[in-house]
């Protein structure tokens, strides 16, 4: 039997087949996946931020990029998966008001980039992507087959 | 701060809704001029609550909302959020629409520009009540619009604003133009250094109000 689980905003989870893993409303926010295809087992984190360390005291681990990767892995290794075998998948990332004139930075972009910088020192490969642009994103990501399914309002549904 | 117990006192919440409520008859003043027909307005409901149950109380998350953005400057920053859900927005264009006839204006652009005119307008009213009762001088910055899923709409601001602020002030209007009910909401988002100010403000206010 399938199980759904839901993930909310600066949330994690890691978990195996055939649990189905759902992440709502994502603007500037960005979901992480990771998989190891072979034993089925993965997670996702529901990152807000690009870097724990530019804050003040301790965070839950699953809002910041770095230590939301951080904590997915060590899940990801607790449950007896392989580092060589896991792939890494991401979206989210926009900005939803493209035409505002305040000067705050775009923060979903520097998630975006701050993710990849990780997953690429912790030599993880990202096979799929669907970030950006100026729309939100409700995500589920299936543990049986590592796909990750995006919808956006009035946009065709993309698997990657 | 996570219930509103610990941000206002029955008595200040009361205070506050009194203030809102003076600020809504002026928007339906302002409204009945831009619109063809007499805009009433129900006394609005103010809520506080956690951000995370915003978007539970503004109905379907995955339904889209139309939303105007402002910023908010001053002796209190913040975002404020003029959100119009998807079936009260129909209502709304279709009114705009009866005001502005032509066949320039059949498009959906003209409906955006005026729905953010709309929410540009109320903040203001609002605003203007704030800095009537409070002595505060809070300003809002040009409004951007966009339509989504209203968590998706609003996570950046709440990553933004301080990465802490955990309360939102939320006021809901309903108007009332020719039998037909609009809902609209304005989510005020204090930043983290502004709640105490605010809330002090507010106490102050109410105190002199009072006794005057």
């Amino acid at each position: 039997m399938q199980n759904k689980l839901e993930v909310g905003m600066g949330k994690g989870v890691v978990t195996g087949a055939p649990h189905i893993i759902s992440s709502l409303g994502l603007g500037s926010c960005v979901v992480v996946t990771v998989y190891d295809s072979e034993r089925r087992i993965g997670g996702l984190a529901h990152i807000m931020l690009p870097d724990s360390n530019s804050l003040n005291g301790l965070r839950p681990p699953y809002q910041c990029a770095d230590t939301a990767i951080a904590a997915l892995l060590n899940g990801l290794r607790s449950r007896g998966a392989v580092p060589q075998a896991v792939v890494a998948k991401i979206a989210g990332g926009a900005r939803m008001f493209p035409s505002s004139v305040d000067l705050s930075p775009a923060i979903g972009e520097h998630n975006i980039i701050s993710i990849k910088h990780i997953l690429s020192e912790e030599r993880i490969p990202l096979i799929g992507e669907d970030t950006g642009g100026h729309y939100g994103r409700n995500v589920e990501f299936y543990l049986d087959s590592g796909k990750l399914v995006v919808k956006a309002i009035g946009r065709e549904e993309r698997e990657i | 701060m996570n219930d509103r117990e610990q941000l206002l006192s029955e008595e200040q919440l009361d205070f506050l809704t009194e203030m809102m409520n003076i600020g809504a008859g002026n928007a339906a003043t302002a409204l009945s001029q831009m619109l063809p027909s007499q805009v009433n307005i129900k006394i609005p409901a103010v809520h506080i609550a956690p951000i995370i149950q915003v978007s539970s109380i503004l109905g379907d998350p995955s339904l889209p909302v139309t939303c105007v953005r402002m910023g908010m400057v001053g002796d209190v920053s913040g975002t404020m959020f003029f959100v119009v859900p998807e079936e009260h927005k129909v209502k709304l264009a279709h009114l705009i629409q009866r005001a502005m006839p032509g066949p320039e204006n059949k498009g959906t652009d003209i409906d955006l520009s005026v729905l953010a005119e709309i929410g540009n307008i109320v903040a203001g009213v609002y605003l203007t009540a704030v800095h009537d009762f409070c002595k505060l001088n809070v300003y809002h910055t040009v409004p951007a619009l966009a339509i989504d899923m209203i968590q998706s709409l609003l996570d950046e601001a709440l990553v933004a604003l301080s990465r802490q602020v955990q309360a939102a002030i939320l006021i809901e209007n309903e108007f009332i133009v020719e039998k037909e009910r609009i809902r609209a909401f304005l989510l005020v988002i204090p930043s983290i250094e502004s709640v105490k100010i605010l809330v002090n403000s507010i106490g102050q206010a109410r105190m002199a109000y009072r006794e005057g």
